[in-house]
């Protein structure tokens, strides 16, 4: 029976806040403000938490610092909270995990009575065949095999997922004595502090411990209780501004160069620090025994919390498994709260005397020395213990009671120190798994090395904090003979077949006796064979007992146990907060037009990280403005690079492959972009717009690559040249349709007549007293000019030539619509038509090579290439009119084989059939071949090879 | 990759604000042999430990730099200027 109680003989009790209820499975559970789900869930006695991952075995409670399974919990509909280390609200919804129908009765028990025929690997073994038995066998274990639910309606998630950073110059990590210790150490030579802590307030397992403190090194604490000191020493800190506390948050990952990463609720910190104190701490070792794994088992540390932090009682008739003065004072804590200690099995000889064991035997409460706990009875809460020698064998004795509590021992958190860099290793002297020696930057200290006294971890603690401080060497620990606690044997090597290693997959030691003999005797294929500590808790709570089990039954000393690596993340984190919302790291990128799109009813699209007007009514519908009317859309995303300088030619002729000696001022030209590796990655236009200056075009997406490779080669070849990035100092628009002559004509003092401006020209006038270049080109087939001018009248040029060209009909169109006027047209776009093997001369742009020049980037290749013949070649495409269109990049066949595959589609309005641009071998490339295309339903269409564009193909709109 | 480069201008950022090109190397001559050219572009020395690469700042001054850094462990690098190439080759006993 657990209560909640008023009054303690040997401390105060804390504050509990308000009264407040929540739901529990749908029934009303009382609790106060200072609750977190577990301890509301145990004084209301709910025992029962959750089932078992494989077997549905009831478990309840058992560290109730978060680090098992049974502390998963549904909490307003979002799965996998840590009952443990949440605090209750007023009006919330927890729900029970992996049960059904519920709690009390799980249907799926019977697997528990049936673990004989359940052997290790089973469901691997029992489904492989038939193959299709396996989809089906899959979606029945995974109803009764898994974790919470998400509700994949996502209606609960109203919270928003943040990253957020720091640069600390000295990172603690654990906020019990050692860590606070660090923080003051660190603080007092002036550095900045950040102090992390995953329970709801500082103080580590000190918040539970009635020991006075004596000789520590901080005088102000000696003689009071370490409740009490350490609650001093928070508030010492407190008053330092130069620290920064943050608790409720789990440090998951330690990365290069001091690199932590946290979560709080939605929020995920990373942290930069010059310096990491680690002082995770330590929990009760994990015993293995008969049913260790029953409702009514909690750790010392967990008990002693229930009733220190939470005011709980949580069982009535206990008995007290120990082999250190710690389970002492668990044993005072609870019959001081009113339990009644029914016996305490002490696993040390006659002969032990510590401060609260002297008390207890004052007490007259039943000791029996050199026994330990083999089995535990009772299903959904145990009712007895049976206790024999710790060497196994015959039980002596048994106890009735409905709480055993576990003090055997303390299980250094080492996770994080080790984080796939260093292994942790037996250290036979201390009795634990420690890690040594760490990367540069990071220290440890406390519990981590091995228990110790308040005042010696206050010391260790502050050394260390200093040590970091000052970047110095790490600072020894030390741990005297009677702070050392041996270890009981890993198993109890009782009776009985349930006895579990992990408890989150319900793994025993006869499964992994039986994986061993089938051959994963290491201990690395052992945890993947037998998924022992893969679970919620990934090891933390069963890490040790699996290293040393799986040392001695594959008969090595337990000396040389190894765990398995220890990898981030050390505590379960949210997809919501890795993916996070970042906005600042990736900058959404808007053209100096984006407004007037708005205005338009524009869709958009991105285009990397632009916002580009996808269409404004439909594309089909816009590119017919353009063939019969008037188009204008915004290309402001447009790489835009003025080259000028005595060597501008020579470096043109070194950067792009073809020459530009006797390109004329006034001109304007197609031109390609290659590697070194001879491979087209680019085209865009290049102009001569006055004697010696050039103004290059590039896509959208190398905007900014292109303008850094123009850096690079400035930096390691000698051109006296300028490169000017006006990319985003100038905006730009297309006005193209049949009309564009005579809208523009009206608006410039320049002759615009075909004779005075042809196609592929470039010229530089005003519009409305606004400087502007005109590039008379054609990439959507249609008379067009593409203006450029500068960014600051993006909106006010729009609008104007909106409102000028109303009366030829000027409709907006937008990048969905070009793509289908390219299409038309057979013009490629690099990087959608073209990818990291496509050579320029099999992309059918060859013409725009000039080769005969002494150097220039990619010319090897180019030669390479040239030299080789064209193996595939990139042709445009049509289809029959009756023909459903293909989806970009489905493949194209012959006899069956793959012999090619397509890279543009689209409905061509203008034609009335499918066209596209489509990579087919050399040989089936002439004018007039026809090929199979494979729709993604499987259907095949026939294309026509085309030799030209399939819209006006002789250019002559272009040219008019 | 988690590791913090020094950039010569900006100095200490994360490695994401960064962008690798490629090892320090020598273009060939435009006349090379074809094998010596598909060296350059598609061998690298992938030392296991130290050695000299090309480093962009994209995320901040946007500037190419050197970086001479240890593959092994992605500590303790050197960042240098492409025009104090010779000076830091010389540091290291003609080095790469």
């Amino acid at each position: 029976m657990a209560k909640r109680i008023t009054t303690h003989q040997y401390c105060d009790l804390p504050d509990l806040g308000e009264r407040l209820s929540f739901k529990f499975n749908g029934k009303n559970i009382k609790a106060f403000t200072s609750d977190s789900i577990t301890s509301a869930l145990i004084a209301s006695e709910k025992t029962l938490l959750t089932r078992s991952f494989k077997y549905h075995r009831p478990r309840g409670a058992y560290d109730v610092f978060g680090q098992g399974h049974e502390s998963l919990v549904t909490v307003n509909k979002e799965p996998n909270i840590l009952a443990d280390r949440t605090r209750v609200e007023d009006g919330m919804f927890v729900e029970s995990q992996n049960v059904w129908p519920s709690v009390d009765f799980d249907i799926a028990a019977v697997n528990d009575v049936l673990v004989p025929m359940l052997p290790n690997g089973f469901y691997y073994k029992m489904f492989h065949k038939p193959k299709w038995i396996w989809p089906i066998a899959e979606h029945q274990i995974r109803k009764v095999a898994g974790l919470g639910k998400i509700d994949v309606t996502g209606k609960h998630v109203d919270r928003r997922y943040e990253k957020h950073y720091r640069f600390p110059d000295v990172c603690v990590v654990g906020g019990g004595p050692s860590g606070l210790a660090a923080a003051k150490g660190a603080l007092d030579e002036g550095k900045q502090v950040l102090l992390i802590d995953d329970n709801p307030e500082l103080g580590g397992h000190a918040l539970h411990s009635i020991l006075p403190v004596v000789n520590c090194s901080n005088s102000a604490l000696n003689g009071i209780p370490e409740y009490k000191a350490v609650k001093k020493l928070i508030e010492e800190l407190a008053e330092n501004t130069n620290l920064e506390v943050m608790v409720n948050t789990s440090v998951f990952g330690l990365y290069e160069d001091n690199l932590v990463a946290a979560q709080c609720d939605a929020n995920l910190f990373k942290i930069r620090a010059e310096s990491v104190v680690l002082a995770p701490g330590a929990t009760d070792r994990h015993l293995v025994f008969e049913n260790n794994d029953r409702p009514g088992i909690l750790t010392a540390r967990g008990v002693e919390n229930l009733i220190m932090c939470h005011a709980v009682l949580p069982g009535k008739d206990t008995v007290v498994v120990t082999t250190h003065d710690g389970g002492f004072h668990t044993a005072l804590l609870l019959k001081g709260a009113g339990a009644n200690v029914v016996a305490i099995i002490d696993g040390r000889e006659p002969g032990s005397d510590g401060e609260f064991e002297k008390q207890v035997r004052n007490l007259a409460i039943p000791i029996y020395k050199g026994l330990t706990v083999h089995s535990a009875h009772g299903k959904k809460r145990i009712n007895r213990v049976d206790v024999g020698p710790i060497s196994g064998g015959d039980s002596h004795q048994s106890f009735d009671c409905d709480l055993l509590v576990m003090a055997v021992g303390f299980k250094p958190q080492v996770n994080l120190l080790s984080m796939g860099r260093k292994r942790p290793e037996w250290d036979s002297q201390r009795q634990i798994l420690r890690v040594n020696d760490l990367p540069s930057g990071m220290y440890s200290t406390g519990d981590v090395h091995g228990t110790a006294s308040f005042s010696r971890l206050y010391t260790e603690g502050t050394d260390s904090g200093k040590a970091a401080a000052l970047n110095d060497d790490a600072p020894k620990t030390e741990r005297t003979a009677d702070e050392i606690i041996m270890a009981l044997p890993a198993d109890i090597e009782s009776a009985g077949t349930h006895h579990f290693i992990c408890k989150c997959m319900d793994v025993t030691r006869t499964e992994a006796k039986a994986s061993i003999d089938e051959g994963y005797d290491q201990v690395e294929s052992l945890k993947r064979y037998s998924s022992m500590g893969m679970g919620p808790c990934q090891g933390k709570a069963c890490h040790e007992a699996v290293a040393r089990l799986a040392a001695i039954d594959t008969g090595i000393s337990e000396a040389k146990a190894v765990p398995t690596t220890m990898r981030p993340p050390f505590s379960g984190v949210s997809f919501g907060v890795l993916a996070g919302r970042a906005p600042h790291l990736s900058p959404i990128r808007r053209t100096p037009i984006h407004q007037c799109h708005i205005d338009h009813g524009v869709k958009f699209l991105d285009a990397g990280q632009w916002k580009r007007p996808d269409s404004y009514t439909n594309p089909q519908e816009e590119v017919g403005f353009v063939r019969n009317g008037l188009g204008m859309i915004d290309v402001s995303t447009l790489g835009k690079i003025e080259i000028n300088g005595p060597d501008a030619v020579a470096f043109l002729h070194f950067m792009l492959p073809a020459k530009y000696a006797k390109f004329e001022v006034g001109r304007t030209r197609y031109s390609i972009m290659v590697g070194e590796d001879g491979i087209l990655f680019e085209d865009g236009t290049i102009s001569h717009l006055e004697q010696g200056k050039y103004y290059l075009t590039t896509t959208t997406g190398n905007q900014d690559a292109i303008n850094a490779l123009f850096q690079w080669w400035l930096l390691v070849e000698d051109f006296d040249v300028q490169v000017k990035n006006l990319s985003l100092a100038n905006a730009a628009v297309n006005v193209t349709g049949a009309a564009s002559r005579e809208f523009l004509q009206k608006l410039v003092e320049i002759d615009m007549s075909n004779k005075a401006f042809p196609y592929m020209h470039c010229r530089q006038t005003s519009i409305a007293d606004v400087p502007v270049s005109f590039y008379r080109i054609g990439f959507t087939g249609e008379l067009g000019y593409e203006i450029h001018f500068p960014a600051e009248y993006g909106e006010s040029m729009w609008r104007y030539l909106m409102t000028e060209g109303e009366t030829f009909g000027i409709k907006p169109f937008g990048v969905e619509t070009q793509r289908i006027l390219r299409l038309e047209k057979g013009h490629l776009i690099p990087g959608t038509d073209s990818d990291a093997l496509s050579s320029p001369y099999e992309t059918g742009v060859g013409f725009a090579i000039k080769d005969d020049k002494v150097d220039f980037v990619g010319k090897a290749f180019l030669k390479h290439f040239k030299d080789r013949g064209l193996d595939n070649k990139l042709v445009p495409y049509q289809l029959d009119p009756s023909s459903p269109i293909p989806d970009d990049g489905v493949a194209v066949l012959e006899n069956g084989e793959i012999a090619g595959r397509v890279t543009s589609s689209r409905m061509s309005p203008t034609m009335k059939r499918g066209i596209g641009l489509a990579w087919v071998r050399n040989d089936m490339s002439g004018s007039g071949n026809n090929f199979t295309i494979r729709l993604a339903d499987g259907q095949d269409v026939t294309a026509t090879v085309l030799d030209h564009a399939v819209y006006d193909p002789e250019g002559l709109r272009l040219k008019s | 990759m988690s590791f913090q480069l020094n950039c010569p201008n900006c100095g200490k950022r994360a490695v994401s604000e960064f962008t690798f090109k490629s090892e320090l190397k020598i273009r060939p001559a435009a006349d090379a042999d074809f094998s010596e050219w598909t060296d350059y572009v598609y061998f690298r020395e992938n030392n296991m430990g130290r050695q000299v690469e090309w480093w962009y700042h994209r995320s901040g001054c946007q500037s190419w730099f050197l970086a001479e850094r240890d593959t092994l462990n992605n500590t303790d690098h050197r960042s240098f200027w492409y025009e104090d190439l010779e000076q830091n080759s010389k540091d290291k006993n003609g080095g790469n």
